[in-house]
């Protein structure tokens, strides 16, 4: 459950540490975004000389959250954070490897390349 | 040896567990509490055990479930504990356990090596066609024993983006002609584009992205199939 405001880590080394969310990305008065949802997030800490930078608004794919993911074959799943990886306007991921579980949901949202880059597959 | 089992819920705290299991939780506790007399406990209990079978009343299945749970310990057996800790779980299984549940979807071996060279033909077709547009460096991994959600790779270099565009949009026509197959993923051409067909996943990089992203080094342990074209020499220009 992503709102504007909401902080979130990043899952990635693209050279952001965290990103506030400040829009979802979808219909025009959403409230909410889960797993697989494309946000525009504003960058609140960087590491020090990499491209991206403080202050910088990116867009983002929320790939882990608090709230419970669930699905059709009763298995639920929950996070022990709030994590996004920053990908560009066509949809690659800013950094090139992905820390950390992810959902396999990703993929049938077409985050492939996220899934192809992650270590693990839940 | 038997089950070690931790009797205080408050020591178990390594573990991620849903909230459908924490909510069984409860149950297991109480079920502990009146099977206190069939608890045993070992020299070795530094590292405690969760292990119980519980019968589900809120589920429409019935069917058993098996929590196992490892909490922390404090001594030097839990760096032990953390090397053959498949180990011990397994020949715990295969002590006490029992499956309770089995996917009915799961499929046989030979059905395995079937379908693995269905994709595998898939797959070398898929290079081919790649070939003859003129992708570069067009490489087949084998990537099912790392990652469960395909079983191939095909990674190609395009140095355009009409190339991109071409190699794509090839390979989709004879997937849909061909094999019946429709891709997911991008439908533009993209500096990195993407073609999903399930069992065989199509990555076209310009050359950029490609040394950037550098994927065959992350799938550096997957095996490379060997291409029917690659030793050929190339086409005679006049």
């Amino acid at each position: 459950m992503i709102q504007p405001q909401s902080h979130l880590n990043v899952a990635d080394n693209s050279g952001a540490r965290e990103l506030m969310c400040i829009r979802i990305i979808g219909a025009s008065n959403r409230r909410y975004a889960h797993i697989g949802d494309v946000i525009v997030a504003v960058i609140k800490e960087a590491v020090p000389n990499t491209p991206l930078e403080r202050s910088e608004v990116i867009r983002a794919v929320i790939v882990r959250t608090c709230k419970e993911l669930k699905r059709e074959n009763g298995m639920i799943i929950r996070y022990d954070d709030n994590a996004a990886v920053v990908i560009d306007q066509e949809g690659n991921p800013k950094g090139t490897r992905i820390f950390g579980a992810i959902a396999r949901e990703l993929r049938q949202l077409n985050f492939t390349k996220i899934v192809s880059l992650a270590p693990e597959v839940l | 040896m038997a089950v070690p089992i931790a009797l205080s819920l408050a020591g178990v705290g390594a573990c991620v567990w849903s909230s459908g299991e924490i909510r069984q939780l409860g149950r297991v506790e109480s079920k502990l509490a009146e099977s206190s007399s069939k608890v045993y406990h070992h020299g070795w209990l530094h590292c405690k055990c969760f292990w119980q079978i519980e019968r589900s009343k809120n589920l429409h299945l019935k069917s058993r479930y098996l929590l196992t749970c490892k909490a922390k310990g404090e001594d030097s057996f839990t760096q032990n504990a953390n090397e053959d800790t498949d180990d011990m779980f397994d020949h715990l299984f295969d002590r006490y356990g029992k499956v309770v549940y089995r996917r009915n979807d799961k499929k046989t071996r030979s059905e395995e090596v079937d379908d693995d060279a269905e994709s595998l033909s898939f797959a070398v077709a898929m290079a081919k066609v790649a070939n003859e547009v003129k992708a570069g460096d067009i490489k087949v991994l084998f990537v099912k024993p790392l990652v469960y959600w395909t079983r191939f790779f095909i990674i190609a270099t395009a140095f355009s983006r009409p190339q991109i565009d071409a190699i794509g949009s090839k390979i989709r026509d004879l997937a849909e002609k061909k094999y019946g197959k429709v891709p997911t993923g991008d439908s533009k051409p993209n500096s990195w584009t993407l073609l999903d067909f399930g069992d065989v996943v199509v990555h076209i990089f310009l050359p950029q992205q490609r040394a950037f992203y550098n994927l065959e080094e992350f799938y550096g342990n997957a095996t490379q199939i060997e291409l029917p074209f690659e030793n050929q020499p190339p086409p005679f220009r006049g």
